[in-house]
């Protein structure tokens, strides 16, 4: 791949394609996003016009308000920011810790380990919500924030996606670390994770993104109004005969600006990997 | 799974007692954290919901019923139409998905795109919308009488289409839908994997005097086959366990053109109360799920440590 | 029976596995953490007491506009009652079940006192019993008070009482009265669904707009018509499905289908938005409708009115039901009596009846409140028809139903074939006795001849 090598900005008729099937594909991600935007300006009965709207109205800050006044939105976005960053730092440093254990050592359990990773991933989660809600009861953990992160903590999709990323990592590397006399965990931060991280910074993202938009396990843990998380939060907009969509789609549109901002700071990450450094533009 | 991964920890044979306990521990010092959570979080539910498949709740009280649960099930159209929706969902969507993430992937990592975060933000955007604004949006955009992607369609001379109220189109939507959602998410990882990849190895290409497809082709794609593999294998389990998408958009119907077996496992424990028959169908889900990855890790699995 | 996922990828390790998992599980099960639910035992039951005992904090569930309600009436039972405190949380109406349900399969986690609606009671009552207290003996008394179809659905097969009824559902026929008078089409001549029909085809003629909205594949007019003849899936037990009736009301929607007089339209938003369209001249809906209307089409004002639903025969019922909650004790609360004292202070009441219809649009199941000037009133929103007196009148008209807890399983396969009916053309009778075939299979239940 020339251009990737050398590549400069001169223009081929193939990159002009290329550029604009990219646009395309960016437009249709984009697009019912931008709905989004336009929704949360208008009033909820101006949503169900035929056609919907398609410019923002002057609707905004009257929604706002309202959200703010019918679920406390500043609070519960409060509630989400705080569980998801703990959640973030621990799950992705244990995740990170369990895959480099499983792609790089050989012991006694670890093919045990892995098939209960994988296990966990396989089950459908609605199995498990009633005796893992008995277990969390049994603690009396109900209504705390620790029933909500901890059982997830060792996250599964983390654990594999990192185990993935290690397996690459040439054993040279870590040998040669080794006879220079460092230690394992010596190697681990200094001459493995530096490598690995864009896919850690790719972790950190889903990890927070998870935690962020969980939604069925904190309403089930969950019992009083002011630890609510955001999604629990927003779905008590949705009533039996009435939709609060304009609060709803403002809601939503809102709590994907902290991912937004989580993704642009962490994505730095794949174009600064040490190795793949060389690929920078 | 292959057992060619050279593990750094028996390369140490030599030394004393201590240093080789210290040896035989370093793994669990990484490993167990996770290890012990997962044990402890885990292993009760998992067994709890094994055992439940072998009940049924009935009169009130809840009965040890061995196999019939399963019995149940062989004859059961409704689980069956899940599993066919399931098998085509997963023939189409993961790999067309996959395709489109890695095409996607490649691109964004062009030294000469310009914009290439912006890009990069707005491919991922469909992954981080809420399922709830998700449902509203599509919904809009999917409406039969003045829904977006018909007034699309008017407007290019097409005729509307009656996109939730029929088997075929009903699928393709859902199919539409779930690609929309997750390709950038996919892309994201490969993009990741991509980067790992050192300059060196395309200047030898090059030096070799090999074309950009066969660069992609030879050089790139083995190196990123551990990554290719996680996607694959998590979007197969993502497909085979679909939920929330046909929960919200279609609910399973019309008929049951896009029932799957997750949504029927929802139905029957939490609208039915069923929920020994709900485990039940969880297990199958997951020997169907293992047997798939199991297939996937043979295929990709050859050369993942190098 | 291969039902283990590692043992597919894993070989022998699951073992292991299964091995250290059951350990732990034992060490679970030691403290009281079965996974067996509830054995069947007599569930607890309350009692009259004195009101002395009534004290202390207690915890209710709710959502939306019921949840406000609640929120609002609280302080003034704090007052009545000095020592007791009442936390009213909203848990959102999406998934609540899942959230009851969870809490019933555990037996823990569950506050004193849940909103359960009406066609969910009978799958709780029938699944956990113990789940929800026994209110027989308090409730008892209140029996003449509310209304029969809603007491009903509150008690099990027995005639025991497990929850008190909240608001109530009567059903009428909501319409258009611009168009109808476009048309030259009186509303008061609908007597029967045959004049309905042709009703709505002089309509179409003369305004081009469809008789009324439905979906396709989830929608309540069926279930509807199944109650206005007195039956919901089941009778006496056995799936009634396949009932003349339930043949009946097919053929009826058979019929506006093949006329043409339907706009289907995707769910609650497609209803609101093609309502708000006016792509209907009416709609065959319950009480709480006004409410929505209210709300989401100020625009629409004075243009809707209500006569009652059209009967199938000339004199028959002229109401059904479609939705309606109650208020119930959870098995185990620690303050059951409280419990029960705030559910009677706020249901059995009509001053805060009345005060909830006016306030959230919570129609009473209370009969007493009912007779409130505010009830019969006229309505500014239905240019001036009072309307609420209407559905008043037909409340204690509703008919009481057979309701079972395999009432879900039922409805599911229900409505594939109403959806077949209604979009492929399939023969009413043909493609209902093949849906209680199906139930019939799916519950072990016997058909009804």
């Amino acid at each position: 791949m020339n251009h990737i090598a050398r590549g400069t900005g001169r223009l081929r008729p193939g990159r002009v394609l290329f550029v604009l099937l990219l646009l395309v594909g960016a437009v249709i991600s984009t697009a019912p996003f931008y709905w989004m935007v336009v929704a949360s300006t208008h009033d909820n009965s101006e949503l169900f016009q035929s056609p919907p709207p398609f410019m923002p109205g002057g609707r905004f800050m009257h929604n706002l308000v309202e959200l703010e006044h019918s679920i406390g939105f500043g609070r519960v976005m409060f509630n989400s920011a705080g569980i998801a960053v703990v959640y973030t730092v621990l799950s992705s440093l244990i995740s990170a810790m369990c895959g480099y254990a499983l792609a790089k050592y050989r012991f006694r359990g670890r093919g045990l380990l892995l098939g209960a990773v994988l296990a966990t991933m396989m089950i459908p989660f609605q199995v498990l919500l009633v005796p893992l809600f008995q277990m969390m009861a049994s603690l009396g953990w109900v209504d705390t924030y620790q029933a909500v992160v901890l059982p997830f903590l060792a996250n599964s999709f983390g654990i594999f996606l990192m185990r993935q990323a290690f397996l690459g990592f040439p054993d040279e590397l870590i040998e040669s670390a080794r006879i220079d006399g460092a230690g394992d965990l010596r190697i681990f931060y200094q001459v493995v994770l530096p490598v690995v991280r864009p896919q850690l910074g790719a972790l950190v993202i889903f990890t927070f993104m998870t935690q962020w938009n969980a939604f069925l396990w904190p309403l089930l843990m969950l019992n009083s109004e002011d630890k609510y998380t955001v999604p629990v939060a927003l779905y008590t907009l949705i009533g039996q005969s009435h939709v609060d969509y304009a609060g709803l789609i403002l809601g939503s549109f809102l709590a994907t600006l902290p991912l937004m901002l989580i993704f642009f700071l962490f994505q730095k990450q794949f174009v600064s990997g040490l190795l793949g450094g060389a690929v920078k533009g | 799974m292959t057992e060619r991964e050279t593990g750094a920890g028996t390369a140490a044979r030599a030394g004393a007692a201590p240093r080789r306990w210290w040896r035989r521990s370093t793994p669990w010092i990484f490993a167990g954290p996770a290890a012990a959570l997962l044990v402890f979080f885990f292993a009760y539910p998992l067994v709890a919901g094994f055992y439940q498949s072998f009940t049924a709740d009935r009169d009130g009280a809840t009965t040890w019923v061995g196999i019939a649960q399963y019995r149940r099930m062989m004859s059961d159209p409704v689980f069956w139409a899940a599993l066919r929706n399931t098998g085509l969902i997963l023939i189409v969507q993961v790999p067309v998905m996959i395709g489109l993430a890695l095409l996607l992937a490649f691109g964004l990592n062009q030294s000469w795109l310009r914009f290439r975060s912006t890009f990069r933000i707005a491919y991922f955007l469909p992954a981080v919308t809420m399922l709830v604004a998700y449902s509203v949006v599509f919904r809009v955009l999917l409406k039969t009488d003045g829904g977006l992607v018909n007034q699309m369609l008017t407007a290019v001379g097409l005729s509307e289409i009656d996109w939730l109220n029929s088997p075929g189109w009903a699928r393709l939507a859902l199919i539409g839908s779930i690609t929309w959602r997750w390709t950038g998410y996919n892309a994201v990882i490969l993009l990741a994997g991509l980067q790992t990849i050192g300059r060196e190895q395309y200047e030898a290409a090059a030096i070799d005097g090999a074309g950009a497809v066969t660069t992609y082709l030879r050089v790139i794609l083995p190196q990123l086959r551990p990554v290719i593999l996680f996607c694959s294998v998590t979007s197969t389990i993502g497909t085979l366990q679909l939920f929330d998408e046909n929960y919200v958009l279609t609910g399973g119907g019309p008929g049951n053109a896009t029932m799957t077996p997750v949504l029927y496992l929802y139905k029957v424990g939490f609208e039915q109360l069923d929920f020994g028959y709900a485990a039940a169908l969880a297990w199958v889900i997951v020997v169907v799920i293992g047997l798939i990855s199991y297939a996937q890790f043979r295929f990709f699995g050859r050369d993942s440590s190098r | 029976m291969a039902t283990n996922p590692e043992r597919a990828s894993l070989g022998r390790r699951t073992v292991l596995t299964a091995g250290v998992a059951g350990v732990f599980s034992a060490l679970l099960g030691a403290s009281g953490c079965a996974t067996g639910g509830t054995a069947k035992k007599a569930g607890p039951t309350l009692s009259a007491g004195a009101a002395a005992e009534i004290k202390g904090k207690i915890s209710v569930w709710s959502w939306d506009v019921a949840a406000k309600a609640l929120k609002r009436l609280a302080p003034a039972f704090e007052q009545r009652h000095p020592g007791t405190s009442v936390e009213i949380v909203d848990i959102g109406y999406d998934n609540a079940y899942d959230k009851i349900t969870v809490g019933l399969k555990s037996g823990k986690g569950l506050p004193d006192v849940l909103t359960i609606e009406g066609s969910r009671l009978p799958g709780y009552i029938g699944v956990f019993p113990g789940g929800l207290y026994d209110l027989t003996s308090l409730a008892g008394p209140h029996k003449a008070e509310f209304a029969p179809s809603a007491w009903k659905y509150s008690s099990d097969a027995q005639g025991k009482v497990f929850a008190l009824p909240w608001d109530s559902g009567p059903c009428a026929l909501y319409y258009r009265a611009d168009m109808f008078e476009k048309a030259g089409v009186d509303p008061n001549s609908i007597a029967t669904w045959d004049d309905y029909v042709s009703a709505g085809e002089r309509i179409k003629a003369k305004t081009g707009k469809k008789l009324l909205i439905m979906d396709p594949q989830e929608d309540s007019m069926f279930p509807m018509l199944l109650q206005q003849q007195g039956q919901r899936y089941f009778r006496d037990g056995k799936v009634a499905l396949s009932s003349e009736q339930a043949v009946r009301a097919g053929t009826l929607l058979k019929t506006l289908a093949d006329k043409d007089l339907i706009a289907f339209e995707k769910g609650w938003d497609g209803l609101v938005a093609g309502t708000k369209a006016g792509k209907a001249a009416t709609t065959p809906y319950a009480v709480w409708w006004a409410g929505t209307l209210t709300d989401e089409m100020p625009e629409l004002k004075g243009k809707f009115g209500v006569v009652p639903l059209p009967a199938f025969d000339a004199g028959g019922v002229q109401t059904s039901n479609d939705g309606g909650s109650t208020l119930a004790v959870s098995g185990h609360s620690t303050n059951a009596r409280a419990a029960w004292a705030f559910i009677e202070f706020a249901l059995a009441d009509t001053a805060n009846q009345v005060s909830m219809l006016k306030n959230e649009g919570l129609f009473p199941a209370y009969l007493p409140a009912l007779k409130d000037p505010f009830v019969t009133a006229p309505q500014p929103y239905f240019g001036d028809r009072p309307v609420f007196k209407t559905f008043a009148e037909l409340a204690d008209k509703v008919p009481s139903v057979e309701d079972s807890k395999d009432d879900p399983k039922a409805r599911d396969i229900m409505w594939r074939s109403v959806s077949g009916i209604l979009l492929h053309d399939d023969d009413p009778k043909k493609a209902l006795d093949s849906a209680a075939k199906q139930v019939a299979a799916g519950t072990g239940r016997a058909i009804a001849g």
